[in-house]
């Protein structure tokens, strides 16, 4: 009867040791199984924020599923829900409740929008809850405060140093001119306001617009404003659809400054798409942390563009595209630091002790540790062509670096490690 | 649940119609203690009487009664009677009445519930209208006591309450840990000081932007008092319905202010300013029917829910708050001798810090939030604060108050957004409690070092979160929004169903009689099937604006 029970209770660890060497062990944490791992995010995929930002979901799938066809993360595939908030902070609210609550993801990826992003940080309370905020799309500065957002991560450098890395491009190159600014009047707004004071620039004319506002009619208001005040160089920073309104009611009211295009709102596909001639952007200054996505000598820009033709044939390869693969990417590494059952916990703890040496497309730095939940600092500046790519300027990024705060603005000397082989988390 | 035969018998009895002819019945008050006077009847005997206070009550009782009372407390009755037209819910007039609740609302389908299990109901009418904490508690007491002697078989006392009644059930509980087995506030309203203090900052921005001559509290004593208080209702009132047709517009009413003038010339709009109004009071933004999150199709798809929605939501609630906020705020000052909302040193600034980027677009950006809150500072001689009487003020303060103690199975049910009695007042209680139960997991293990026996402290507070529906706004053919249905669940006050009336019975019940409630499944199962209730611990309400959060 005793060796009975022992041949049994042999057989059963053997059947257990050969189960654990070929799947996965069983995760008891929300959102993983034994064979997959499910995120989620939410953004405006409809209404008039959406332009251009609607495009990053189904770059990061393509990613995801490139990522699985090669094994996945650990033997896990990534399965990515999506919700549309609209850019309507409590619609956010609603659908990151989903999310969280119905669809039981294991981590936020990738939710955009400043206010947005305050709002379910204060309704809905990722922190409390454990849940990890990855990578949020905004460059909001205020979310790199591991204390008041504990778990949320930022990815794209701040407002704050885009604002201050800004003025020293216009020192260099546009000194003496008059300049204006027109600035989503709300956080988004406000933390690249800082960064313009900070670096002392004045403006003869700021023209604030409430987020939704943005239209053709609108935008001839802004114009008349600038064009009142001579405005030789204005900075356009807002969303995609708040840059396309004033490029393309300018050059329709013959207005026609030195353009400088924020980041946020500088996809040159999606101002073309929305109707804004190519040679309206044609010299315009613009600014971006990863390789110009033209750049076929990038390994990133090649493997990524053409994982993306593969997945969604007919669709350009642009700015957005390019954000949200690189996130898809630098998550993946994330979830494969977390260890072989990762769980929330694990997770965030990967992005601290690990996550500044995870590879990636940017050209600079990802700042994480224990107590830094800041991404990338800094940007290169470029100019538009005739054909509206955003290119860096003689053909070289010349890489510039700065913090949130009153840090001077630097030349970048960091060095981008090689891509791992396959564009895989090693 | 299967109902014996003798049950199915008894409830047939008690016909819906009956049972609230019966639970309303009007006693008349006596100045020293009657009763209780029983009719003897079965199946349900019906005792009247009066409380030494002079508060009337019923308690009804079946004949198969097995030991356990629920007492029930009702919410806030005005303390004035108001004229006919004044009030959608009364519109041929409002009179004091002191008539005893013995279930909330005289709901029969609870009736049943608790009579139909053997259980005795009971309540009191209170001896004073208005904001009566300190009164209706001993009251309860009393009552009681009253009881136990009537009907010696009881052993199991539960208390329950809306609204204030909330707070008079967490106050009894509170003071009184040994004697209720088991409670359950409802939609609770939060300390006075608090309450007035939303109440008191609505009625402020409402004045200083919108209609000076709002008098907003310092009410002056007796029948002059009274009418200043009406008058005050109806200039809110028709300020809110001013607000209402040029919500689209953004007009200001014809009423407003020099300052209200000056910001319209600036180019604010109204709705921005009185949604304004409703962030630094603390007001949802949720509503009856305006849920910040849907639009109509078409242009306003996306424009409505950010820019307008919120606002309506915030008139809708003020329009429901604000005949209480008034009259509690008269009743308290006759209370107190004096004024007893005072903002000379509120940082509204500091109020909307998070809600004026979530509610960016419809406040219309920055600049105009800087120029609106600018214009509310102390500063400008265009917006006096409101001084409080520092007598009064510390009267109040000397008034009944909760501290979130929770000394026995305590079951809390509320709507989130709630403009009445804010989730908030609940929040203030979950939160005491975690740090309760923490000292007393501390003092568990600190005891077990000695007695090598963790004895793990049980936890005492189940919480119902009422919430709102993903999205329930709807709009007609041409796009505008409807506002005849009936109010979604989780918004206005107490707007519960008899279900979720039902699921907090019957976790008292069940707590009242074991001592305990069951561990986790049950309670969110029950929860779930209730329809609209959460048991989401991580879900956190915000705490009424007077505790600078």
């Amino acid at each position: 009867m005793k060796r009975r029970a022992l041949i049994s209770a042999t057989a059963v660890l053997a059947v257990a040791a050969l189960t654990a060497a070929t799947v996965p062990a069983q995760a008891a944490e929300v959102g993983v199984s034994s064979t997959s791992i499910t995120l989620g995010m939410t953004l405006p995929m409809t209404g008039t924020a959406s332009p251009g930002y609607n495009k990053i979901p189904g770059a990061m799938k393509a990613y995801f599923d490139y990522l699985n066809a090669n094994g996945g993360v650990n033997g896990r595939s990534i399965n990515l829900k999506v919700e549309d908030d609209q850019y309507v902070p409590t619609q956010a609210v609603a659908k990151t409740n989903k999310l969280i609550l119905q669809d039981k993801v294991m981590a936020l990826i990738s939710p955009l929008g400043t206010a947005n992003n305050k709002a379910v940080a204060a309704s809905v309370n990722p922190a409390r809850r454990g849940v990890p905020v990855l990578f949020v799309n905004t460059g909001f500065s205020g979310f790199a405060d591991t204390k008041k957002y504990p778990t949320t991560y930022a990815i794209l450098p701040s407002y704050v140093m885009e604002a201050k890395i800004m003025a020293e491009y216009i020192k260099d190159n546009f000194a003496g001119k008059t300049l204006g600014l027109v600035y989503q009047d709300d956080d988004f707004g406000t933390d690249a306001l800082k960064g313009f004071t900070q670096a002392g620039v004045t403006f003869a004319a700021k023209v604030p617009y409430a987020s939704g506002s943005q239209s053709s009619t609108t935008a001839a208001g802004w114009v008349s404003k600038l064009s009142a005040a001579k405005c030789d160089v204005v900075i356009l920073f807002g969303v995609s659809s708040a840059t396309a309104a004033g490029l393309g009611t300018a050059a329709a009211l013959k207005y026609a400054p030195q353009w400088i295009l924020g980041s946020v709102g500088g996809d040159a596909t999606t101002i073309k798409a929305a109707g804004v001639p190519a040679g309206v952007l044609y010299n315009a200054v613009g600014a971006s942390f990863a390789p110009a996505t033209t750049d076929m000598t990038d390994d990133y820009i090649k493997l990524f563009s053409d994982i993306y033709a593969k997945a969604v044939p007919g669709s350009a390869f642009d700015n957005n595209v390019l954000i949200g693969m690189n996130t898809a990417f630098v998550t993946a590494q994330a979830l494969k630091a977390a260890g072989t059952n990762p769980t929330r916990a694990s997770l965030m703890a990967a992005i601290e002790s690990k996550g500044s040496t995870f590879a990636s497309a940017g050209l600079l730095p990802l700042n994480y540790s224990k107590t830094s939940h800041v991404g990338y600092n800094g940007y290169w500046f470029g100019k538009y062509s005739p054909t509206g790519d955003l290119k860096p300027v003689d053909g070289k990024y010349v890489l510039y670096t700065t913090d949130s705060g009153s840090g001077a603005v630097v030349k970048s000397t960091y060095k981008r490690p090689a891509m791992p082989a396959k564009g895989l988390p090693e | 649940m299967r109902i014996s035969t003798t049950k199915s018998r008894f409830l047939a009895v008690l016909s819906s119609a009956a049972l609230v002819a019966t639970v309303v019945i009007a006693t008349p008050a006596h100045a020293a203690a009657v009763g209780p006077i029983c009719d003897g009847k079965v199946p349900v005997q019906t005792c009247q009487g009066t409380t030494s206070d002079g508060a009337p009550f019923v308690m009804m009782v079946p004949a198969n009664f097995n030991g356990t009372v629920a007492l029930y407390s009702h919410g806030y009755r005005y303390n004035i009677d108001l004229p006919a037209g004044m009030l959608p819910s009364a519109p041929a007039g409002y009179k004091v009445t002191n008539t005893p609740e013995p279930i909330p609302g005289g709901n029969p389908a609870i009736a049943n519930y608790f009579l139909g299990n053997g259980m005795a109901i009971m309540g009191s009418g209170f001896s004073r209208q208005g904001w009566n904490l300190d009164a209706a508690v001993a009251t309860n007491v009393e009552l009681v006591a009253a009881f136990k002697k009537q009907f010696p078989k009881t052993n199991h006392v539960l208390a329950w309450g809306s609204s204030l009644g909330g707070i008079i059930t967490q106050t009894l509980a509170e003071k009184y840990p040994t004697l209720v087995d088991a409670v359950a506030p409802m939609c609770m309203a939060d300390n006075i000081s608090a309450e007035l203090t939303a109440a008191g900052d609505v009625l402020w921005g409402l004045k200083t932007f919108f209609d000076p001559t709002i008098k907003g509290g310092n009410y002056s004593a007796g029948a002059a008092g009274n009418a200043e208080a009406i008058g005050d209702i109806v200039k809110v009132l028709t300020v809110l319905g001013s607000l209402k047709n040029s919500v689209s517009t953004g007009a200001w009413p014809a009423t407003s202010s020099a300052t209200g003038k000056a910001l319209e010339a600036a180019g604010v709009p109204s709705r921005s300013a009185l949604l304004l109004v409703g962030l630094m009071a603390g007001l949802p933004t949720q509503s009856d029917h305006f849920d910040s999150i849907s639009g109509p199709d078409g242009a306003l798809k996306l424009t409505f829910p950010l820019a307008v929605s919120p606002a309506l939501a915030v008139l809708e609630n003020a329009a429901s708050a604000a005949v209480l906020a008034i009259l509690a705020t008269q009743d308290v000052e006759l209370q107190a001798g004096g004024a007893v909302y005072d903002n000379t040193k509120t940082d509204y600034s500091a109020r909307v810090e998070d809600s004026s980027v979530i509610y960016n677009a419809a406040l219309s950006g920055n600049t105009v939030i800087a120029a609106m809150l600018s214009a509310l500072n102390p500063a400008n001689p265009g917006a006096p604060r409101a001084k409080g009487d520092p007598a009064a003020m510390a009267m109040m303060a000397k008034m009944a108050a909760t501290t979130g103690k929770i000394n026995m199975p305590t079951v809390m049910m509320t709507g989130v957004a709630d403009p009445i009695t804010p989730a908030g007042a609940t929040q203030r209680v979950v939160d005491a409690y975690a740090k309760q139960l923490k000292s007393e997991h501390d003092a568990a293990i600190a005891a077990a070092k000695s007695s090598k026996n963790y004895q793990r402290p049980q936890k005492n507070l189940v919480v119902l979160w009422s919430t709102t529906p993903k999205s329930y706004t709807t709009f007609d053919a041409t796009g505008a929004p409807i506002t005849t249905t009936p109010a979604a669940p989780g918004t206005n006050h107490c707007t519960f169903s008899t279900d979720n009336l039902l699921t907090v019975a019957k976790m008292m019940v069940g707590a009242g009689t074991t001592g305990k409630f069951p561990l986790g499944g049950p309670i969110a199962s029950a929860a779930r099937k209730s329809g609209n209730l959460s048991v989401d611990k991580y879900f956190r309400a915000p705490l009424l604006k007077y505790y600078n959060e």
